[in-house]
């Protein structure tokens, strides 16, 4: 059950968000034409793109612009005013801090007092507040993931299978969370449950696509072949972008395959070295896919930052806390400035921002390797913290 | 002054009489002769060819003694012979022989407008047409025992079209800027011409989508080479399948049943267009620049102007029953020129500053040694037609069986002279046919050059522009208005690089009634083709049909986002940007016409293209960074740093690097003591 400020805290995001997205109806396309917010494969520009195409009988996929996934474009479709469509972005970021609540629920760290402030962190950060408005599609693929870690930790191969597909169904990164989850999930039956209810969901999931999308595998080519190929090629902070642009003709496939290979390399290490702590390997695996993805938006980040409250007993053996709090403001505040130097004014070049999404990667990785020391730190110490020793690897 | 000498079209009258009378005679035999013996007809026809040149040019000498006396008493009867019904009838009527041997006479006919336009422009048409000679689809010349014979038709284009099954072929050269709103409809109601740059239509027979493209490449790359333009450029990116189709009032013959006709498009944006496109041009024709109007043709003259526009058309006509066919050109140039500014070039080549005494300053406005305000320029004119293209009309072309024919569309206060041999004539309707092989010159007289011959109404005005702040993304505005008192219903095609990712969604027209909004985009989209583009595939291919009501203006507008390129996929001069081809603007209702936006040029943000190594670097350490990083952390042992010193004081590299030196400092370190 929720405590009374639990409660407020839900409700205060969703007004808030409510509100910001009636009262300033520019602030959508605004943001949703920030590089920071919206990439080619989440932006709700192009899923309205998606639904003006259905509405008025073109094919979806035949050419460039729709990246969105078939049963998404018509889900939205269905929501057919402004007003339903808020209220379902604020929804769903409500129904996602709950579900951050419950998750807090099943440890006993937790269990005993009110984590009011686990919501309020998530549903008050800027990037996930902002990214709502926005109404990055990538909130679809956020709600499945946290519901499949709640269900996981509850022990509900089903829910959760259906919704880790779900989520690799919508923007397929997610799809590697299944790996963290094999370890959550602590019996070997359920294991092979959650693996088989992967397959036949993500089955039916691409069937029915392709049944709605008139019997055509394009949307394949367009929502999947695309990301991994790094077809468009926009800036966003990620490492793909500028990387892709100054790479060398020949050297491009071999380099898609290095950098899909990046992404996948450091969910099962995660997995198996911290098994016995798998909603923590799961988090980092989040935070893995964040850094890595081809077309990050801040929206990721927001979420991965939202996990973060999870670790609050092992705080204390963080040691780059500061440094990684600088790398961030670092990026967001210089970001904004730099692309629009570069892009609205030309005063500026490319490397500019190009330079703060490396900040940016190293924000996000430093904060993953200080998390990893302190758990190092807290297994070493056997659940005792003990903050005055010193210690090194070998 | 106005002088009225029938001289040449009398020569040219009494020269086809009596060619209608010779071959009125030896008609009937040649027809017998064709059905006897097809395999002599090459020689036959060259010799009875040269058999009637020189016919001809013996009569026109043996009459010149007899003009000068019927001119006279010809010339109270002038309003009569002013009309004459062979020679002044500007349509060309392939089929009926006017009884001229068709060996002889090629099927050819060529043809020089001049119009002056307002504030001085001086618009030139030159008209081409010529038919191959017939043949039947699907039967090879060979079987048949004849040889391929090609007259005045381009023999290059005979085998470009055999090869790639086109049969239908339009090319435009055009550039400049044609100032609607003062000169009016464009020549031939825009139909020849295209928008800035080079363009290509083609329909073309084949099996496939596929199988036509393969066929149009291979053509785009043979007309690159006759034209010495970039048409090899044209690839995939840039040719659409339009669904409007290009205006035609016959049916394009379809030689194999089971295949399909495509009709393909491509326009190279802003390509220049210059002599060496002009050479070729004018090698096509069968006079080859050297007689007749093509004389004019000079690339220094046709490309130093505000507008001009090559153009070539080429289709395949057949007649169904009995499924014999030929292929029919027409070649125009068209050509704008800025009379005061072309004289003053032969004066001043290079050009200088007006000296003093010579500015031309508003009296009514003060004016001194340091103040001027210009004048309009001056409304009285004359100039012969030799100084605006710096030469003489060589004669006629002396192959056809039609003269070369010269006409000036002015108004009622100009007056048109033809000189010839010193002296200058004038005929009734401004026409001159040229059937002598002397230089001929156009002389234009004018008190009031504003007042210009009428054209008819534009039917609609068309702009469209770039709407944007940053290089990210931008709109586009079409603005539709209709100066005309009629409804007017225009086809609009538009293809678009596929760097612009457009969102349909975003598409808004705006009349300036919401009511009326609605329901003409709800129209609009009802009407629309749209195939979006696929990265470096398939360019936007944007249709839709919109009615514009009399005095009114429709804004369309619509937004995309521009997304990168490979760094080698920048041009060399990436930061001029990019150009986007013009829209075609056809308007069905109430007339014909077909107009073209201007290219737009669209700038896209660009990455340093001195970065390649530092990006690969920098992005790779920062890489190794957290994949190092990581990798340690998971995989080494986690002990206090007093353990780490143990652990290293009895062991790793660096313990046995020790004990190595030891070991040897203790085998050399004896002796030393001792």
């Amino acid at each position: 059950m929720l405590y009374t400020n639990e409660k407020l805290v839900l409700l205060a995001g969703f007004t808030v968000r409510l509100l910001l997205s009636i009262g300033f109806s520019g602030l959508q396309s605004s943001l949703d034409n920030s590089v920071e917010f919206s990439t080619p494969f989440t932006s709700f520009k192009s899923l309205q793109e998606g639904i003006f195409l259905l509405n008025n009988g073109f094919p979806l996929y035949s050419g460039g612009v729709v990246h969105q996934s078939p049963l998404l474009v018509y889900f939205i479709a269905f929501f057919n005013s402004n007003l339903a469509i808020s209220v379902l972005y604020a929804l769903i970021d409500s129904i996602i801090a709950y579900q951050l609540l419950a998750i807090s629920k099943c440890f006993r760290n937790f269990q005993s007092k009110s984590t009011w402030y686990i919501a309020l962190l998530y549903l008050f950060n800027p990037l996930v507040l902002l990214s709502n408005i926005s109404r990055s599609s990538i909130l679809f693929s956020n709600v499945a993931i946290s519901t499949a870690l709640l269900y996981s930790l509850k022990g509900n191969y089903l829910i959760t299978g259906v919704s880790i597909a779900i989520s690799g169904y919508l923007s397929l990164y997610p799809l590697l969370l299944v790996i963290p989850l094999l370890g959550i999930l602590r019996s070997n039956t359920s294991r092979i449950n959650l693996l088989s209810t992967v397959v036949v969901t993500l089955a039916i999931l691409l069937a029915v696509s392709f049944n709605t999308s008139g019997n055509n595998w394009d949307f394949i080519k367009l929502n999947y072949i695309a990301l991994l190929n790094f077809e468009k090629l926009s800036p966003n902070l990620g490492l793909w972008w500028y990387f892709f642009i100054e790479m060398f003709d020949v050297f491009i496939p071999f380099y898609h395959s290095v950098f899909n290979l990046f992404v996948v390399s450091f969910v099962t290490p995660f997995t198996i070295r911290f098994y016995k702590q798998p909603l923590y390997a799961f988090i980092l695996s989040i935070g893995w896919i964040t850094l890595t993805k081809p077309y990050p938006t801040l929206g990721d980040c927001g979420f991965f930052l939202g996990f973060i409250p999870f670790f609050s007993p092992i705080f204390g053996y963080m040691k780059y806390s500061a440094f990684t709090t600088l790398l961030f403001l670092h990026a967001m505040v210089l970001s904004p400035i730099f692309y629009h130097l570069w892009v609205d004014l030309g005063s500026a070049n490319s490397n500019f921002f190009y330079a703060i999404s490396l900040v940016y990667a190293l924000a996000i990785a430093s904060l993953i390797v200080d998390l990893i020391w302190a758990m190092l730190r807290m297994e070493y110490d056997k659940g005792k913290p003990d903050f005055k020793s010193k210690l090194t690897q070998l | 002054m106005r002088l009225f000498s029938l001289r040449l079209k009398l020569e040219t009258l009494l020269a086809v009489l009596l060619i209608l009378v010779i071959s009125s005679a030896t008609g009937t035999q040649e027809e017998n002769i064709v059905s006897r013996d097809e395999g002599s007809e090459v020689g036959r026809s060259e010799s009875s060819g040269l058999d009637v040149e020189s016919l001809s040019r013996d009569e026109s000498l043996s009459l010149s003694s007899v003009t000068s006396a019927e001119t006279e008493s010809l010339t109270s009867e002038k309003s009569i012979t002013s009309e004459e019904p062979v020679v002044s009838t500007p349509s060309i009527h392939w089929d009926e022989s006017i009884g001229v041997n068709e060996d002889v006479s090629y099927q050819f006919d060529e043809k020089l407008t001049l119009r002056p336009l307002p504030n001085n422009f001086l618009q030139s048409s030159f008209m081409f047409e010529m038919n191959s000679t017939e043949f039947t689809p699907g039967v090879s010349s060979i079987d048949f025992d004849k040889y391929s014979h090609y007259t005045v038709f381009p023999k290059v284009f005979n085998s470009i079209l055999h090869t790639t099954s086109a049969r239908k072929l339009q090319i435009r050269f055009t550039r400049g800027f044609w100032d609607a709103e003062s000169w009016g409809r464009l020549p031939h109601d825009g139909f020849k011409a295209g928008g800035s740059g080079v363009e290509l239509w083609a329909v073309i027979e084949a099996d496939s989508k596929e199988d036509a493209y393969l066929k149009w490449k291979k053509l785009a790359n043979l007309l690159g080479g006759i034209f010495c333009a970039s048409l090899n450029f044209i690839d995939s990116s840039k040719t659409t399948f339009p669904h409007t189709s290009i205006a035609d009032d016959f049916e394009l013959p379809l030689f194999d049943s089971n295949k399909q006709l495509f009709l393909l498009r491509a326009a190279l944006a802003n390509e220049p267009v210059c002599t060496e496109n002009l050479t070729p041009f004018v090698k096509l024709l069968p006079t080859k620049g050297k007689s007749g109007i093509s004389t004019l043709l000079d690339g220094h003259k046709v490309f130093d102007s505000y507008w001009h526009s090559l153009s070539i058309d080429i289709s395949t006509r057949c007649d169904a029953t009995s499924n014999i066919c030929y292929d029919h050109m027409e070649a125009n140039v068209d050509v704008v020129l800025h009379v005061p500014s072309t004289l003053s070039r032969n004066e001043m080549s290079i050009p200088k500053p007006v000296s003093g005494d010579n500015l031309r300053c508003d009296e009514t406005k003060f004016y001194d040694a340091f103040h001027c305000f210009p004048k309009s320029e001056s409304t009285e004119t004359s100039y012969l037609i030799s100084k605006i293209y710096g030469r003489q009309l060589k004669g006629s072309n002396l192959i056809s069986n039609h003269p070369s024919r010269v006409c000036a569309d002015v108004s009622e206060d100009w007056n048109i002279l033809i000189e010839l041999n010193g002296e200058y004539f004038a005929t009734d309707n401004n026409c001159f046919d040229l059937t002598n092989n002397a230089k001929n010159d156009i002389y234009f007289e004018s008190s009031n050059t504003t007042s210009i011959s009428k054209s008819d109404d534009v039917p609609v005005f068309v702009s469209r522009s770039l709407i944007s702040y940053g290089n990210d993304r931008g709109g586009l505005r079409t603005v539709f208005r209709n100066p005309t008192n009629k409804d007017v219903r225009v086809k609009y095609l538009e293809a678009l690089p596929w760097f612009m990712r457009v969102f349909l969604s975003t598409m808004k027209l705006e009349t300036g009634d919401e009511a009326v909004e609605k329901e003409e985009l709800r129209r609009l989209l009802s009407s629309m083709h749209y195939l979006p583009a696929i990265d470096r595939k398939r360019p936007t291919n944007l249709e839709y049909d919109i009615t514009i009501p009399a005095f009114s203006t429709y804004v369309v507008s619509y937004q995309f986002e521009k997304t990168l390129l490979e760094f080698a996929e920048y041009p060399p001069d990436a930061n001029h940007g990019f150009e986007v081809e013009s829209a075609v603007i056809t308007v069905v209702e109430p007339v014909n016409y077909q107009i073209r936006t201007s290219t737009l040029l669209l700038v896209l943000s660009t990455p340093d293209f001195s970065m390649p190594y530092n990006v690969i670097i920098l992005s790779s350490t920062v890489m190794g960074l957290i994949f190092g990083t990581l990798f340690n952390l998971l995989v080494k042992r986690l002990l206090t740093i007093e353990e780490a010193d143990r652990i290293k004081a009895t062991s790793g590299p660096k313990y046995k690097l020790r004990k190595l030196k030891e070991k040897l400092l203790s085998k050399f370190a004896p002796r030393k003591k001792d």
